[in-house]
């Protein structure tokens, strides 16, 4: 298999058999899955419901033996007050965590049109303790593993199901809604045993992304306390997105004259072709074998590139890692990478269709860091929602950015730079949450406090 | 507060309205928070602080400013930072730091620890009680010091160092282009 092929065991230096799969492991590509959350009535059932569900949370060694389903659960901190925690470790959760990601809108940029008195009532009440999440390759794996956590489920009374939500690869092929290849660049992580994929990046310390190792700059992260529940554990950004399909493909009708100029802007906006083939590496037209060969598609910098002619600096991917570019505000791009693990739902507009049949469609943004709430505010004030990092004043994402209607996209050119304008927000934000994926030792001795 | 004060307050408010002739106020020129300390105007924020030094802080500091002569042209390469003033108070026991620069401080600290942790930790490990910049505490014990400035000016509060260098390279670019 070619996965297999690609995880080296000699490489591993992290504790793989405590940290859950969905973390360190690429998704499966197809996938299916399906996401919960359970609201805790009562305290003792809710420690017996995880007591029970702990043998089928998947972990991250040997992951090609473990099922074809992987389980995860991470918890909500109203969830783990509910699980009445030493109060000490209760405390000594970051203060962002504690307050939530509504609570931190302004300094996420979760404002106006993305304001959580915007975002699904679901979102809104108190009663997200528990998240659990399955993702499988096909939908038998899926419907036994769903079974299996229903039958556990069940005979736990306090413990309620409030929201559940199936999600699907969107396209055939690995497509997301927009009609873009997904799932490609993740950042490799120092001693998970995954072969490196990128040529031009060593891979990034684990206490970046795992609780208990250390991080780039030799040291840990504020964590919750004791270390030995810690370890091992992450925090989890929830995030669902709504995306305006049909006003992409108006925006790109609009402002580009031909079918050939439309697919250009559109890849220069993402940064790379539809299936996957980064602009940098074939500037003048896609090349799907390139987009789909893994070992390929993520092997490059932007050291060729470095005035942005060819991948634009306000593209979604170079804003997101800008890897080795000559930015114009010192930045450690190895400290703001998330994993992320973010799945599509809803059904796919017909392709190119510029009207919107009214369906709800978009993407559940899932990610990981063991900062992630400083990291999430990092990326939102300085990389999605300003231009500064690489000179482009107020100049947003154009893909994640709050673009309004008022968004401007910079190419720049030969000799004067192309600018489009009034671009609308694709993609808008109707709920989020901040979780703790403890690893799956805390799970035990939480569920046996 | 009593009738006399009253009186003060108002001939106080009324000569400053004639010292400025009214002058309507601009409101690209209005202050607001910039967090949890300090004031921002625009995409500039200020950091005040005023802390002791360690025995041999001053001394250090200024063989370091000695050395380089007072030119501290490194901070270039911050790219967020417009000026940066250092002066010795009482009698070289206290130090009186401040700085203009763009947009939030703390969600470039940690960037600060990876990128130029020596030069932080040479200059700011003169000052009692500093941490380190790699400690996870730093960000709460620069908090701790900082004093909100009462009253601050910017007369450019819109162009961030990003965007001064953009329009000096094309001023340039216009001149020479004039002078061929």
């Amino acid at each position: 298999m070619f996965l297999k092929k690609l995880f080296k065991r000699t490489a591993e230096k992290i504790e793989l058999h405590d940290i859950q799969a969905i973390i360190l492991r690429d998704r499966p590509l197809p996938y299916h899955g399906v996401n919960v959350f359970l609201e805790i009535l009562h305290t003792a059932s809710a420690k017996a419901f995880l007591k029970e569900i702990v043998p089928y949370v998947t972990n991250a060694q040997n992951w090609w033996d473990n099922d074809n389903a992987w389980l995860s659960i991470a918890f909500t901190y109203e969830g783990l007050k509910k699980l009445e925690l030493p109060q000490s470790t209760i405390e000594s959760f970051p203060d962002a965590f504690k307050k939530g990601m509504a609570a931190r809108s302004e300094k996420l940029m979760d404002i106006n049109e993305n304001a959580p008195e915007k975002w699904d009532a679901v979102f809104k009440t108190a009663g997200n303790h528990i998240a659990v999440s399955i993702i499988a390759k096909n939908m038998d794996d899926l419907n036994s593993k769903k079974a299996l956590a229903l039958q556990v489920l069940e005979k736990h009374q306090g413990v309620k199901l409030c929201f559940q939500a199936d999600f699907d690869t969107p396209i055939e092929g690995n497509f997301n809604h927009f009609g873009f290849r997904d799932g490609i660049s993740n950042p490799e992580i120092e001693g998970s045993g995954a072969e490196q994929l990128n040529s031009k990046e060593r891979p990034i310390k684990a206490g970046e992304f795992i609780m208990g190792y250390n991080n780039e700059a030799g040291n840990y992260y504020p964590m919750p306390q004791p270390m030995e529940f810690a370890k091992n554990g992450t925090f989890v950004i929830f995030r669902k997105y709504h995306s305006h399909v049909a006003a992409f493909n108006r925006y790109l009708k609009e402002q580009a004259k031909n079918k050939d100029e439309q697919e250009l802007l559109a890849a220069k906006m993402i940064g790379r072709w539809r299936s996957g083939a980064p602009l940098n590496m074939c500037p003048f037209k896609d090349n799907s074998a390139l987009g789909a060969d893994a070992t390929k598609n993520n092997d490059f910098d932007f050291s060729n590139d470095q005035n942005g002619k060819l991948v634009p600096y306000s593209s979604h991917m170079r804003r997101m890692n800008p890897r080795n570019s000559k930015m114009a505000v010192m930045s450690d791009v190895n400290l703001h990478r998330i994993i992320r693990k973010g799945v599509g739902y809803g059904p796919a507009l017909p392709n190119g269709s510029t009207k919107d049949d009214g369906k709800e469609r978009g993407l559940y943004f899932i990610a990981f860091s063991a900062k992630a709430m400083e990291t999430l505010e990092f990326l939102q004030r300085e990389w999605v929602n300003s231009g500064n990092f690489m000179s482009l004043k107020n100049e947003k994402d154009p893909v994640i950015g709050l673009n309004e209607g008022k968004g401007t996209f910079t190419l720049p050119g030969e000799p004067l730079p192309k600018r489009f304008t009034g671009m609308p927000t694709f993609n808008t934000l109707k709920g989020g949450m901040y979780l703790f994926m403890p690893g799956i030792n805390a799970i035990k001795w939480l569920s046996e406090l | 507060m009593n009738i006399k004060q009253l009186t003060q307050d108002a001939g106080l408010k009324l000569k400053l309205y004639l010292a400025t002739l009214g002058e309507p106020l601009d409101k690209a020129h209005e202050v607001t928070s910039a967090g949890d300390a300090g004031l921002r105007s625009g995409e500039l924020s200020e950091l005040t602080i005023i802390t002791d030094l360690k025995p041999d802080g001053a001394r250090n500091l200024r063989l370091i400013f000695e050395t380089l002569k007072g030119n501290l042209t490194g901070a270039r390469k911050v790219g967020t930072l417009h000026d940066m003033r250092f002066v010795f108070l009482e009698n070289d026991t206290k130090l009186l730091f401040c700085t203009c620069y763009d947009g939030d401080w703390d969600t470039y600290i940690n960037d600060f620890a990876t990128k130029i942790p020596e030069m932080m930790d040479l200059i700011f490990g003169n000052i009692e009680g500093w941490p380190g910049i790699k400690s996870p505490t730093v960000k709460e014990f620069i908090l701790s010091k900082q004093i909100t400035a009462s009253a601050w000016f910017v007369s450019h509060p819109n162009l961030t160092v990003a965007d001064t260098t953009r329009l000096e390279k094309i001023g340039a670019g216009l001149n020479k282009l004039l002078e061929l």
